[in-house]
Parts: C-alpha cells; sequence; structure tokens
C-alpha cells in the first residue's frame, strides 16, 4: 500500500512538472513557440515517466531483496533448529543405548530383550539394536536377524568391525559411516561399548534409519516450507524428509550433521515460497498504472499536437481570411437583427472614410446617408431588415466622410451562424460611381454617334432634300409670279386670284413640314422614349426620303397594317433606322432594272410586337458577308462609314427589340426589326 | 397639225399646277403631264411647241424621256427643270440637244421667256422645215443641164466659165440660168445660194 502511494506520488510529482514546463514556456519568449513547446513538452514528461519507472523498480528490486534476505535469515534459523532438535533426538537415543549397554554390562545380560524391544519400539528412529558380543557375535537382535550372520551384516564389510573395535578400545560411542540399509534408505549405526565390571563385554549397536530420523524428527511446520535432506561430503542425498524433485536449484542451507559426522550434512531446501498474491497484485496495479499513465500522456500529447496542428491551420486559415478581406475593394459590412453595425471591413472604411471604431455599434440612421436622401436609406434599411431586400442588388446613393457622394450597388443576405440561426444581414458594397460615369460617358458617345450618323445621313441626302425643297418653293415662286403677272396686266378680277394664293400657302406649308422634319431628325436632343406610332414613323421617313428615290429612280410602296397598336420608342432614333434601311435598300438595287427597282415597307403586328419590313429587289447580301454586316466599321460602300446597320442594331436592341435580315423571295434582301407594343 | 403649247412633264402636281398658272398669266398655254410615260404615250410628230421637263421623276425620268423623243424623231424644243445638285446631267443633256435648263427655284418670269423663245424657235423651225420641203420641190423640177449649171453658178462661177466648162455658148449658159432662177423663185445667185444652204 505505502508503495502504492509512494507512486501515485510521483505521479503526481510528473505532472506537476509537465505543467510546470508548460507554464514556463507559455511565460517564455515567444520564439518559435509551437517547435519548442512540441520538443521540450514531449520530451520532459517521458523523461519524467522514464525515471518514476527506474525508482520503482529499484524500489520493488530492494524490497525483494529485502524480502530474501529475510527469507534467508529464516532458513538459516530453520536450519538450525532442526539440526539441533535431530541432534537432541539423536542424543537422546544414543543416551538410552548408553543407559541400556550400562543395564546390560550390570546385569549381565538378563532380560536385555525387553528393554532392547522397549527401545526400539518407542524410538522410530531406532532401526534395530544389536547386543554384540565381545567376540563380535550377535548375542541378541530386536528385530531377531533371521539368520546368523554377525557384524558384517549390513554395512560395507569391516565397517561395524572397525567401530567395533575403536568402541572397545575407546570405551565411548562411535558412529559408523552412513551405508545402505537392507529395507531400503541409508543407516548409520552407533556402537556403545558395553562394559561389565572393567572388562569390555562387547557392544551395543543401533542401527539408525535416516529417512526415519528425519520422518519422524521433523516436524511438518518445517517441512512444508523446506526439503530437508541428509547428504553426504560428496553432497549425494542420503535421506530426505519429502522426495520431490526439485525442478531448479533453490535457495538452501546446509548444516554439519554432526554427530554423527563422516561428511555428513543436513540439507535445508526451501521448495516452497509463500505466493504473495497482495503483493503482485500490487505491482501489477503500479505498473498497470503507470502504463495507463504514460497512456494517456502520449494520448494527452497527441491531443495537444493535433490541437496545435488544428491552431496552426485556424491561424493560418485566419491569416488567409483576412488577407483576403483587406485585398478586398468590394466594402462589406454586417449588422445585426436590430441594424446595428457589428462588422466592417478595410475597403468598407475607405469607402466611407469613417474608421471602424467610428462605425462598430452605430445604429440608423448611419453616418454615410446623405442627408437629402435620408428618408430613402431608412425605406431601404427598413425593407433589409424585413428581409426584402432584392437578391440581385440595389443601387443607394451614399455620402463619404468629406461629403462627397458616390453610388454604391449594394447586395443583402442573411447572416446565419455555426448554429444555422440567423444572426443578422451581410451587405456588400460596390462603388459603383465610376461605373456609372463610364456607363453615361458611353450612352453619350453613343448618343454622339447616333447624331453624327443622322447628320451624316442628312447630309448624303442633302442635295435630293433640297430638291425636295425646291418643288414648293418653285411652286410658290411660280404661283406669286403669276399673280404679279396678272395684276400687272390689270385683267384679272381678284377673286381670281384665290385659289392660286390658297395653292401657294399650301406650298409654303409643305416647304415648312419639309424644314421642320429635316430639323427634327437632325437636331441634337436627348432621347425621349414615349409610345408611338410605328406606321406614322414609317410614312415620316418616307417623305423624308421619297426624293431620294425619286433620285435613284426606286419606287416605295408602303403597306401599312391597319390599327398598329403604339411601341414605346424614340421615334427619331426609329425614323433614324428606317431611314438607313431604306437607303441601303435603294443603293443595293443600283444594278437592279429601273422598271424593278422598288422598295416595299410593310409593318405588321406579331407575337407581341410591331414587326417592320424593308424588302428591296437589289443584290443580296453575299454569304460571306452576312457574318459581319453588323460590325461596325463594316461597309460595302465606297463613301459608307460603316456604322449604319451597327447604329441601327443598337438602337432597336435599346428598345428591346431585334434587328435581322433574310434573303426575300425572288431576290433581293428583307430588313426586319421587332419594337414590343406596350404593354397594356 | 396641232396648236402649239407648252408641254409641263412633271411628278409632282404643285409644280405642274403653278407652272401653268404661270404660264396662263403670260397667255401662253400649257398642257400638264403627269409622268413620262403619259406623255410618251400620247406623243405626236405633229405636236408644236415646247416641253417643260423635270430631270428627277419617279419611274422614267426626264432624261430618259428626252433620249426616247430623239429616238422617234421629235424636234421639239426641250427644257429642263433641275435641282440644285443636278447641273452636270444638264450639261449632258444639253450636249444632247436640249435647248436649255432651269434650275429650282427658278426666275419664273425668265422661265416664262425662255418658254416662249422656245416656242418661237419651234415655230420658226416648223416654218423653216416647211420651206425646205418647197426648195426640195422646186429643185425637182430642175433638168439636168439646169442643175449642173445652177451647181455651178452656187459655185461662183461665170456665165463664159460654165459655157467653157459644159461646152456650151455663153447665150445657152444664160437661158439655163434664168430657168433656174425662175424655177427655184430667186432674183440673186446669192439668194439662190443661201436658199440651198438651208436644206
Amino acid at each position: 500500500m505505502g508503495s502504492f502511494v509512494f507512486s501515485a506520488l510521483f505521479a503526481n510529482g510528473a505532472v506537476a512538472a509537465i505543467v510546470e514546463i508548460r507554464i514556463f514556456l507559455d511565460k517564455g519568449p515567444m520564439i518559435r513557440p509551437a517547435t519548442l513547446l512540441s520538443r521540450r513538452g514531449t520530451a520532459m514528461p517521458i523523461v519524467a515517466m522514464v525515471l518514476v519507472v527506474v525508482l520503482l523498480g529499484v524500489f520493488l528490486w530492494l524490497l525483494d531483496r529485502s524480502e530474501r534476505e529475510e527469507e534467508e535469515h529464516a532458513l538459516i534459523r530453520d536450519a538450525l533448529w532442526v539440526e539441533q532438535s535431530l541432534r537432541f533426538q539423536l542424543a537422546s537415543d544414543v543416551d538410552r543405548l548408553e543407559q541400556l549397554a550400562d543395564t546390560i554390562g550390570r546385569s549381565g545380560g538378563t532380560d536385555v530383550t525387553a528393554a532392547m524391544r522397549h527401545l526400539v519400539t518407542t524410538n522410530p528412529a531406532v532401526e534395530r539394536v544389536l547386543w554384540l558380543d565381545a567376540e563380535g557375535r550377535i548375542a541378541a537382535s530386536v528385530p531377531p536377524v533371521p539368520d546368523g550372520r554377525t557384524v558384517a551384516e549390513g554395512a560395507e564389510p569391516g565397517a561395524r568391525g572397525d567401530a567395533l573395535r575403536l568402541a572397545g578400545s575407546l570405551g565411548k560411542r562411535i558412529y559408523t559411516a552412513p551405508y545402505q540399509l537392507p529395507q531400503a534408505g541409508m543407516g548409520f549405526d552407533v556402537v556403545v561399548p558395553v562394559y561389565r565390571g572393567r572388562g569390555y563385554a562387547g557392544a551395543l549397536v543401533g542401527v539408525f534409519s535416516i529417512d526415519d530420523i528425519l520422518t519422524h524428527h521433523v516436524p511438518w511446520w518445517i517441512a512444508e516450507r523446506y526439503q530437508i535432506a541428509v547428504a553426504d561430503s560428496n553432497g549425494a542425498v542420503l535421506g530426505a524428509k519429502s522426495r520431490i524433485a526439485e525442478p531448479k536449484p533453490r535457495r538452501s542451507h546446509a548444516i554439519p550433521f554432526d554427530p554423527p559426522g563422516k561428511g555428513m550434512t543436513l540439507v535445508a531446501t526451501v521448495h516452497r515460497t509463500e505466493s504473495n498474491l497482495g503483493r503482485t497484485v500490487l505491482v501489477a496495479a503500479i505498473f498497470g498504472l503507470t502504463g495507463s499513465a504514460l497512456w494517456s500522456l502520449w494520448m494527452v500529447r497527441r491531443h495537444i499536437r493535433r490541437r496545435l496542428r488544428a491552431e496552426q491551420q485556424l491561424r493560418t486559415e485566419h491569416a488567409f481570411r483576412k488577407a483576403m478581406e483587406d485585398s478586398l475593394t468590394v466594402g462589406m459590412r454586417a449588422r445585426d437583427l436590430q441594424g446595428r453595425i457589428i462588422y466592417v471591413n478595410p475597403a468598407f472604411c475607405r469607402m466611407v472614410g469613417w474608421s471602424e471604431p467610428e462605425l462598430l455599434d452605430r445604429g440608423p440612421p448611419m453616418p454615410y446617408w446623405p442627408p437629402e436622401d435620408l428618408e430613402r436609406c431608412q425605406a431601404v434599411f427598413s425593407t433589409v431588415l424585413a428581409g426584402q431586400a432584392p437578391p440581385d442588388g440595389f443601387e443607394l446613393r451614399l455620402m463619404r466622410r468629406n461629403g462627397e457622394r458616390f453610388d454604391a450597388l449594394i447586395y443583402e443576405a442573411p447572416l446565419i451562424d455555426a448554429n444555422g440561426r440567423h444572426t443578422g444581414w451581410m451587405g456588400s458594397f460596390v462603388d459603383i460611381t465610376e461605373r456609372k460615369r463610364a456607363e453615361e460617358l458611353a450612352r453619350q458617345q453613343q448618343e454622339r454617334l447616333q447624331h453624327t450618323a443622322r447628320v451624316i445621313t442628312m447630309g448624303e441626302m442633302a442635295s435630293t432634300l433640297a430638291h425636295e425643297l425646291n418643288q414648293p418653293l418653285s411652286a410658290i415662286a411660280s404661283y406669286s409670279a403669276g399673280c404679279l403677272n396678272k395684276l400687272r396686266a390689270d385683267t384679272v378680277a381678284p377673286a381670281e386670284l384665290i385659289p392660286p394664293l390658297d395653292k401657294l400657302s399650301k406650298q409654303a406649308m409643305r416647304a415648312g413640314r419639309i424644314i421642320r422634319r429635316i430639323h427634327e431628325f437632325v437636331r441634337k436632343r436627348d432621347p425621349k422614349v414615349a409610345p408611338c406610332d410605328v406606321a406614322e414613323v414609317v410614312e415620316d421617313s418616307v417623305s423624308l426620303i421619297r426624293a431620294d428615290a425619286r433620285k435613284h429612280g426606286v419606287r416605295i410602296e408602303v403597306d401599312l397594317a391597319p390599327g398598329t397598336p403604339p411601341v414605346l420608342a424614340d421615334r427619331i432614333l426609329v425614323q433614324q433606322v428606317l431611314l438607313n434601311l431604306m437607303r441601303n435598300g435603294m443603293e443595293a438595287m443600283a444594278q437592279t432594272p429601273r422598271e424593278a427597282r422598288l422598295l416595299r415597307v410593310t409593318t405588321r403586328v406579331q407575337n407581341g410586337a410591331v414587326l417592320t419590313r424593308i424588302r428591296d429587289r437589289g443584290c443580296g447580301v453575299a454569304p460571306e458577308v452576312a457574318e459581319t454586316l453588323f460590325s461596325p466599321f463594316f461597309t460595302t460602300k465606297k463613301e459608307g462609314m460603316g456604322m449604319g446597320l451597327n447604329i441601327c442594331r443598337s438602337i432597336i436592341e435599346s428598345h428591346h427589340g431585334r434587328l435581322w435580315f433574310e434573303p426575300a423571295k425572288g431576290g433581293g434582301t428583307a430588313f426586319l426589326f421587332s419594337l414590343p407594343v406596350v404593354s397594356p | 397639225m396641232t396648236a402649239a403649247k407648252v408641254h409641263i412633264v412633271d411628278d409632282d402636281e404643285a409644280i405642274r399646277d403653278a407652272l401653268s398658272w404661270l404660264l396662263q398669266s403670260r397667255d401662253v398655254q400649257a398642257e400638264t403631264w403627269e409622268s413620262a410615260e403619259d406623255f410618251l404615250a400620247a406623243w405626236t410628230p405633229l405636236m408644236a411647241g415646247c416641253l417643260l421637263l423635270d430631270i428627277r421623276m419617279e419611274g422614267m425620268t426626264g432624261l430618259e424621256l428626252f433620249d426616247r423623243l430623239r429616238e422617234r424623231g421629235c424636234r421639239l424644243p426641250v427644257i429642263f427643270l433641275t435641282g440644285h445638285g443636278d447641273v452636270p446631267i444638264a450639261v449632258s443633256a444639253l450636249k444632247k440637244g436640249a435647248r436649255d435648263f432651269v434650275e429650282k427655284p427658278f426666275n419664273d418670269n425668265d422661265l416664262v421667256d425662255r418658254v416662249i423663245e422656245a416656242l418661237a424657235f419651234d415655230a420658226e423651225q416648223r416654218a423653216r422645215e416647211a420651206g425646205q420641203a418647197s426648195v426640195t420641190a422646186r429643185l425637182a423640177t430642175l433638168t439636168q443641164r439646169e442643175r449642173q449649171v445652177m451647181d455651178l453658178v452656187v459655185g461662183g462661177k461665170l456665165n463664159k466659165v460654165i459655157a467653157d466648162d459644159l461646152g456650151i455658148s455663153m447665150r445657152t449658159v444664160e437661158v439655163h440660168r434664168a430657168h433656174v432662177f425662175e424655177k427655184m423663185g430667186v432674183k440673186t445667185a446669192v439668194e439662190l445660194a443661201r436658199l440651198l444652204a438651208s436644206v
């Protein structure tokens, strides 16, 4: 139990050491913190754990050693005890033999057998008692000897005889060397000389069986723990308490067994160590705990490494996102559900001119709302918070800090957090002031171009238009000259002059109309989209171009569908398209025989659009030209700019219409354009 | 022969009407035609007067009409009415034998004057043509010898030289000469020469 507490304390100490290392590292200079932490952070706990294990091992080894020493002491003690006990037994047996010998010496051998028998029966270690006379013959034997064998019986020849002689001459007891007993096992003799009076009267021999001595005089509690054996000087076992063969040499202790002596030793061998279950469990538990501590340490380390990796990734990701965010030119602004700003990116700050801290936590009205547009901004704000922001963005005029106004294109999207909760609104702002300016510039350029094209068209038609204008002017001059002639001749009734003067004024109006049309057509003006009747536009255009047609010898047929619904268009631009297409058609018929030069203009209502068709009887459009017909600067004419059809198409497309061409039946080309009817 | 008048061919009704009013104010008779085709269909060699022709018309142009009329032997004097840009066309028409061109808008009484001139020219031309027809008839009455004598007289030869050339007597030459003068209705050789030159 003590060792467990010790190891637990140690483990705690190691953990504390690790914690300290961590703290030290956290406070240390932040030089490559990750690698530093990973190197020391992993090495130190492992060293500590190894130390713990080594110390535990040493501790257990010391414990084991002290136990062994204790066991050794017990062994020696027990062996000494056994030896003493055996010697005591033997001594007491030999004492009885001597008493008997003394009795025989005094009584002269009467009633010896009974005493001998008593001795044998009460002393299990004594195998046999012999009384030998002075000549070495057996006078009595208990148990009786079956034949009349003498001294030499049992022991090696002469051994007992030598002992007899020695005993007789020395007058004291003599132990023989061990020998093989006839029954089994080894044994030895104790020869006690018998003196009658002063004379040697034989000897009393006690045959002791070593096995029996051990069997009867070694107590069970010794036998339980040790194997007690008697060995000779060569180590050969002469007898043992139990004869279990030991698989491997165990600790043993040998003590000289004297008497009987003769090199005999008493050997006590530990044959069963006490199995200390509690301690084994304890050791197992300690090692188990150490193992699990190591394992958990390793797990912690792995966890930390994973965490570090994740943190590193997070840092990288964060840096990446930050860089991305900082590099954006699109302003980002997040608001919570109440409309307070919770986030702005640098681009947004740059755009409006207020810094992040100034903007954060601001609610409406925002500082970047222009004062004149407050209501509109407030309305848009409410729309967005109500979740009704248009998904394809909306435009709003905002204000910079320096008071400059700018147009922003704003996209609002709900802000959803990691748990899927709607926490606010994220808006992205694109400054489209420049774009709008560019668009406006492009539009103006387009208008200028269209206007230039109109002026060029008029310039090209100038001579024919002059002719057209000459018609009424000539008529006017003729009428007036005629009237003057009549008046000068004084032969006229005033009533006669009324019809020509009437006609004159009509011609003046006609001239005025022509001039107005030209002026309207050429005048620089802003596009004015309004519902207009295509039929009227066609008639106007035809009247403008009729003089030109006459010059080219081209007949113009106009076929207008009755009651065409109005279209939403700028009539002058549509007129420009018509004039361009009609002039192209006329020019295409330069090689056509004069009688066949016919330009046909028709209007039809089709699929919710007014379709205008201008068909010539010209040379048609060559297939290789067809693809590039509408590209800018493409022309088949000598003096052409190549802008006509291009401008026509862009005009029609700006009216959401379509302009195309197809080969006409019976030769020539038909150009068609459609303009959507005004939806009621 | 129809009465001489001004034929106005113009597809603009106002021009036609105004011109005819103007001409009428100067007591010039005018007839109007809506298109070149109409006039061409109605034309006969007997038409007298002059032609006021607009160069630009739908369908057949004035110039085309002029060419067609010339092909058919019409010798009516033609005055073209032209716009500002059409002067080169008018010049080429003049080269083909048109009488005149007037640029619109025109000085009206000037136009009328030119029309009257053209009418007079036409009348004279027609008269001359009529005269020429009589000269030819008179020439046909001459004998071969009288013809020979006449050619030599017109050539400016003296009677004596003529007599030598023809191998006849001076007296015979004088008789033939008298016959020629009588038949041709002239009194002098100069008159005869002028008459022959007009044919």
